[in-house]
C-alpha cells in the first residue's frame, strides 16, 4: 500500500536559498572559531600519529582463543562459517591427537576483505574460540593475500594486552591464570564432575 | 482399489494398504511419526518407543508402538495431534534418551542429519531436569574406559571397529539397527549389543573387527553419530552439501545413489556417496566399494587431449581425431557398457554418419562375478543391458581377431587394455587408436589420440540394469576441468551430428531402440522403470 508523504511546505524565504545556506554556514564557522580559541574542543585526532582508542566491544579484527597449553580452543565445528553471511571463513578440520578433544582445525582462514565485521561468528561459537576484541580496527596490506589471515596469525596475541578481568584470555600461555589453568588441563578435572558453571560439555578443555 | 482397509486416525478416516506396519500407514498419509529403531528395510525391534501412539482396545485407548502394530480394519488411533498423553509419552522418551547423550553436536559428523536432533525439536523441546551438580554420566572420556569380562577395552569416543567404521560409545542410543543390519542384510553377525539396561553397548566379538563389504551402511542407518565412516570423518558438515541423484556406475545391479558435493572456491568437490532408497532395487544399501567410488573422480583424470603421446588441448585432439576419421578406410567403433545409453546412441549415429566405413563392436573383457544378493550383481559393466537394448552384440573377441582389417579404432570410455591387456594387445596393430576416456588409464596410454570426457558423476543420462530397469543419473556440477564435455557431445562433434542436449540424445536412442519408444526422462523418474520386454525379449534373456 503506497503511502503518500507530503512535501514540506517551503515559503519564499526558503526558496531564495542563500538565507538558508547562511544559516547552515553559521554552524560550520561557529565550530571553526571555537576550535581556534579552544584546541581541546577539536573533535578530530591527528591520525596516524595519534590513534583513537577503540572500546573493547568494538568489532575489530578476529583472534582465536587458546587453551592453557597454547592449542586453539576451536574444535572446527564450522558454526562460525555457517553463520557467516559473507562466507569469509574457511576451515579444514582434522582429527586431534588428544582423544578428549577429537576434532581441531587443520586450517582456519578468514578473508578480511570479504568479512563484513558483523560479529555473527562470535555469537555462533559454542566454545568461545573466536573473538573480535583485538581493537585492531585498521588493516594494512599491499596485496589481497595479506588480508587472508591464517590460524597462526589469528592466535598471535598476548594475554598482557587484555584486561586482568578477562579470565579466559589470562588462561592462555603467558597469562596471569595460565599456571592454574594448565594444572586443571592436565590434572584431569573433567566436565561431568561438579563444576561451578556447569558449562563443560564433556570434551574437557 | 478393493484391497484397501479403513482406519481412523485422530477422528479422520484413512484408506490404507493392509498388512503393513501402522507407522508406515501414518507416514504414507503425511502424519510424521518419529522413529529411531524402526527402519523400513529391517525387522522390527520396538526398543526406542518414540513412535508411541494410542490405539483403541477393549478397555479404551491404550499406548502402543506404531512400528510394531499392523493396521487392521476399524483400528482407531490417536497421535499427538489429538492426544496429550501421546505427546507427553514421546516427550518423556526423548528426555530419557538424552539423559546421558553427550552434547557434542558441534564436533559430531551426524549433526544436521541426526534423528535425535530432529526428534528433539519435534517431540522433546524439554529443559534438562538433571541438576548441574549431578552432570551427565559421559561414558566417552578416559575415566569411563573399562576392560570388560572378556578382557577387551570398551568405552571411549573414537573406537576403530574395523578398517572403515569408527564407533563413539557414548553417542549410541542402543537402537540395534546396526546389529540387525549385520544379522539380516549382511548375514554376518559381526556386531552385538552387549550388557543390559543403560550399560548396554555396541561391540564386535572379542578380537574380531567389523570388516564386512557392506559395513558402511551401518553408518547411514545409525540414527545418531555413534557409527561414522572413516572416509567422511570430519570432512564436511552435512548442511554444506548439495546432492544429486545417481546410479552406481560400477555394477549392473544399478544401486541408487545420491552424490553429495559442494562448491567452495576452487571448483568444488564431491564429498561422499550415499545410498538412495529404492525398494525395487537396492533397498537402502550400497556396497562399500560403490560408496568409495567418489574418490576416483578427482584423481588421475584426463582433463585435456593427447596426440601421439604429447599433451594437447581438447580442441586439438578433437581436430586430430576428425582428420583421422576422415582419412580412414575401415573404422572400428567400440561402444561401452560403462557409458550411458545417450553416449552409445551417439556412437551408433556416428557409425551411420561415416556411411559404411565404420563397424561397431561392443562388450567387455572384464570378468563377471556372482551376485551377492544385496546391491551387487557381480557384473562390472553397469549398462550391459543397455547395449542390448540398443541392439549391440557382445563381439569384442571378433574385433580382436579381425583387428588387421581396420586402420582406425575409436573406443568410448572403455579401458580395454586395463581389462585384458593380452586380448587388447591384438588391437595395437590398428595404426590409429582414438580413445575417449575420463581417466588416464592403460587404454589412454596405448592410444595415439586421446580425448578427455566427463566421468559418470558429471553426466546426465540413462543406464539399464541387469533386471532391465532403466534408471536416470543426474550430473554433479563439479568438474576437474570446465572444458570437459560429456562423451555424447564429443562423439556428436566428431560426426557433425549437431546434438544439443541429453534429451535430444535420448530421443535419438529411442528412435533406434523400439523398447525405449515413448520414454522420456520425466517418465523414468527417480526410481526408474522396467523396460517392456517386447522385441528384444529373446536377446535380453542372458543378463
Amino acid at each position: 500500500m503506497a503511502k503518500t508523504i507530503p512535501r514540506p511546505e517551503t515559503g519564499l524565504w526558503e526558496q531564495i536559498y542563500v538565507i538558508e545556506i547562511m544559516k547552515g554556514l553559521r554552524t560550520t564557522f561557529g565550530h571553526l572559531f571555537k576550535s581556534l580559541t579552544d584546541p581541546g574542543h577539536f573533535p578530530t585526532t591527528s591520525y596516524p600519529e595519534e590513534i583513537h582508542d577503540l572500546p573493547r566491544d568494538y568489532r575489530a579484527r578476529h583472534r582465536l582463543m587458546q587453551r592453557a597449553d597454547g592449542s586453539p580452543r576451536c574444535v572446527a565445528c564450522y558454526m562460525c562459517s555457517t553463520a557467516c553471511p559473507a562466507r569469509c571463513i574457511n576451515i579444514v578440520a582434522e582429527e586431534s591427537p588428544d582423544a578428549n578433544i577429537e576434532k581441531r582445525p587443520a586450517k582456519f582462514e578468514i578473508d578480511l576483505l570479504l568479512c563484513v565485521f558483523c560479529g555473527y561468528c562470535v555469537e555462533a561459537c559454542p566454545c568461545d574460540a573466536i573473538r573480535m576484541d583485538t581493537k585492531i580496527g585498521v588493516l594494512v596490506g599491499d596485496n589481497r593475500a595479506d588480508f587472508v589471515i591464517d590460524k597462526a596469525k589469528l592466535m598471535d596475541w598476548k594475554p598482557a594486552d587484555y584486561p586482568a578481568d578477562d579470565t579466559q584470555s589470562q588462561k592462555a600461555p603467558g597469562g596471569t591464570l595460565n599456571a592454574q589453568a594448565l594444572a586443571e588441563l592436565h590434572g584431569g578435572t573433567r566436565a561431568g564432575a561438579p563444576t561451578a558453571t556447569g558449562a563443560g560439555h564433556g570434551q574437557g578443555h | 482399489m478393493t484391497d484397501l482397509i479403513t482406519i481412523t486416525v485422530d477422528g479422520r478416516a484413512l484408506q490404507v494398504k493392509p498388512k503393513q506396519q501402522l507407522i508406515e500407514a501414518l507416514r504414507a498419509n503425511g502424519i510424521d511419526t518419529p522413529a529411531f529403531c524402526y527402519h523400513p528395510d529391517l525387522s522390527v525391534a520396538g526398543n526406542c518407543r518414540i513412535c508411541m501412539v494410542e490405539v483403541k482396545g477393549p478397555r479404551g485407548f491404550a499406548f502402543g508402538i506404531s512400528c510394531h502394530m499392523q493396521v487392521a480394519p476399524g483400528m482407531e488411533v490417536r497421535t499427538p495431534a489429538t492426544s496429550e498423553n501421546v505427546r507427553l509419552a514421546r516427550k518423556g522418551v526423548m528426555e530419557f534418551l538424552l539423559v546421558n547423550h553427550p552434547l557434542d553436536c558441534p564436533i559430531c559428523d551426524k549433526a544436521g542429519e541426526c534423528t535425535l536432533q530432529e526428534h528433539y525439536m519435534g517431540q522433546g523441546r524439554h529443559e534438562s531436569r538433571l541438576p548441574d551438580e549431578a552432570g551427565k554420566q559421559y561414558k566417552g572420556g578416559a575415566d569411563h574406559r573399562f576392560v570388560d569380562g572378556k578382557g577387551q577395552e570398551r568405552g571411549g569416543k573414537a573406537i576403530d571397529l574395523g578398517p572403515t567404521v569408527v564407533l563413539d560409545q557414548e553417542r549410541c542410543i542402543a537402537c540395534s539397527r546396526c546389529v540387525r543390519f549385520m544379522d539380516e542384510v549382511a548375514k554376518d553377525s559381526q556386531l552385538e549389543l552387549a550388557g543390559r539396561g543403560d550399560h548396554a553397548y555396541i561391540t564386535t566379538f572379542p578380537g574380531k573387527p567389523l570388516d564386512h563389504a557392506y559395513d558402511l551402511n551401518t553408518t547411514d542407518i545409525c540414527p545418531v553419530g555413534a557409527l561414522t565412516g572413516e572416509h567422511f570423518r570430519f570432512q564436511q558438515r552435512v548442511w554444506n552439501l548439495k546432492s544429486v541423484e545417481s546410479i552406481d556406475p560400477s555394477d549392473a545391479f544399478g544401486a541408487n545413489l545420491t552424490i553429495e558435493y559442494n562448491i567452495n572456491g576452487e571448483g568444488g568437490k564431491v564429498w561422499r556417496l550415499m545410498p538412495r532408497r529404492n525398494p525395487e532395487v537396492n533397498k537402502s544399501w550400497i556396497a562399500n566399494r560403490s560408496r568409495l567410488l567418489y574418490r576416483d573422480l578427482a584423481v588421475n583424470r584426463l582433463t585435456d587431449g593427447r596426440v601421439a603421446g604429447k599433451d594437447t588441448t581438447l580442441a586439438d585432439a578433437l581436430a586430430a581425431a576428425k582428420t583421422a576419421l576422415a582419412g580412414a578406410k575401415r573404422i572400428a567403433l567400440v561402444a561401452s557398457g560403462h557409458q550411458t545409453i545417450e553416449d552409445n546412441a551417439a556412437l551408433l549415429a556416428l557409425a551411420d554418419a561415416l556411411a559404411g566405413k565404420a563397424e561397431i563392436f561392443s562388450g567387455s573383457w572384464l570378468p563377471v562375478g556372482k551376485p551377492d544378493g544385496i546391491a551387487l550383481s557381480g557384473d562390472p559393466v553397469a549398462n550391459r543391458a543397455g547395449l542390448k537394448v540398443l541392439g549391440l552384440a557382445d563381439n569384442l573377441d571378433a574385433l580382436a581377431q579381425r583387428a588387421k582389417e581396420f586402420d582406425v579404432l575409436l573406443t568410448l570410455g572403455h579401458d580395454l587394455w586395463g581389462a585384458d591387456a593380452a586380448k587388447a594387445g591384438a588391437l595395437t596393430s590398428i595404426p590409429t587408436r582414438i580413445v575417449l576416456s575420463a581417466w588416464q588409464d592403460a587404454t589412454v596410454r596405448a592410444s595415439t589420440i586421446a580425448i578427455g570426457i566427463r566421468a559418470w558423476a558429471e553426466v546426465r543420462g540413462t543406464l539399464v540394469n541387469w533386471k532391465d530397469r532403466i534408471q536416470l543419473t543426474q550430473a554433479v556440477p563439479v568438474l576437474p576441468s570446465p572444458e570437459l564435455e560429456p562423451a555424447w557431445r564429443v562423439v556428436s562433434d566428431l560426426g557433425g551430428l549437431g546434438w544439443t542436449g541429453e534429451t535430444a540424445a535420448f530421443a535419438a536412442a529411442a528412435k533406434r531402440a523400439p523398447r525405449l519408444a515413448g520414454l522420456t526422462y520425466r517418465a523414468i523418474g527417480p526410481e526408474g522403470l522396467i523396460l517392456p520386454a517386447t522385441v528384444a525379449a529373446a536377446a535380453a534373456g542372458g543378463a
